[in-house]
């Protein structure tokens, strides 16, 4: 009955997900769409977690530390691209932001 | 006993994480979303704690809530604030109701679903024993040394490719200049 104890936990995981894909749909904000994305990162760490205990093993708990490095690298990345792009249009609006779309 | 008290602390940072979560995705004021993002993450970390993953709880406060969020507060110092409409009418009546049903089926799933459980050697009583710090890092500095080297290397990467992307002035304006 162990793994019962756990399964919310993936539930949650899921919920926290469903809320960060979400939020990238529907938010216009090239800052706001990069927080969603954190959001995701912190369901799969919620998940590999729970799984970890239920599997009683602690890998999964080595593969958040490896997507904790990668998040800090993703923000740093992510978030010199937006303000390069802010200086080249003054804008983080993806609704102008569209010179790719055909 | 125990359980009653972990049970109540996974419904109050569970309700507290999808209450901040929900205003990451809707405020306007980016500022108070980035402050939601910051409950939302200890929240998080709570519930690390409350799963017996102490290292990782400990390491997601530090490093996200303190390190990845000042990075996200710099940049908003920087760039004014957002006119125009902070969430799209249109794909929200899409996106509100399928997101609704994909959250059902992976709740469905993860509740009513049949894990494989207690295949590895970590069983409860030896993480009392051993400990879930020492448990994890020797995991992380035996079998995953190399991952945690290269990881590194992306770190490193990923700052200097920072700094070149954030630079104000490119080489190539400057050699137009001359």
């Amino acid at each position: 009955m162990l793994a019962a104890e756990y399964t919310p936990y993936v539930a949650l995981s899921g919920l926290l997900m469903v809320l960060g894909l979400v939020g990238i749909i529907v938010r216009r904000n090239l800052i706001a769409m990069l927080l969603s994305t954190e959001l995701m990162l912190n369901a799969v760490n919620i998940a590999f977690v729970a799984f970890d205990k239920m599997l009683f093993n602690v890998e999964g708990q080595v593969f958040v530390f490896f997507i904790l490095t990668i998040a800090a690298a993703e923000a740093a990345i992510g978030l010199g691209l937006i303000m390069a792009i802010y200086r080249l249009r003054k804008d983080v609006n993806t609704e102008t932001i569209t010179e790719l779309k055909l | 006993m125990e359980q009653v008290l972990n049970d109540w602390a996974f419904y109050t940072f569970s309700a507290l994480a999808i209450v901040s979560a929900l205003g990451v995705v809707f405020f306007k004021n980016i500022v108070y979303a980035v402050l939601s993002l910051i409950s939302t993450l200890i929240m998080v970390s709570g519930l690390f704690f409350s799963m017996g993953a102490e290292l990782i709880g400990g390491l997601q406060i530090l490093i996200y809530a303190v390190a990845i969020v000042v990075f996200y507060v710099l940049v908003i110092s920087t760039v004014p604030e957002f006119k125009g409409n902070s969430v799209d009418p249109g794909y929200m009546l899409v996106s509100m109701p399928l997101g609704f049903i994909l959250f059902l089926e992976l709740a469905y799933v993860s509740l009513y679903g049949i894990w494989k459980e207690a295949v590895g050697v970590i069983t409860p009583e030896v993480e009392v024993e051993v400990g879930n710090t020492k448990a994890v890092a020797t995991m992380l500095f035996t079998k995953y040394l190399f991952p945690f080297e290269v990881a590194s290397i992306i770190l490193l990467v990923a700052m200097i490719g920072a700094i070149i992307i954030g630079r104000k002035n490119h080489v190539i304006d400057e050699e137009e200049a001359k």
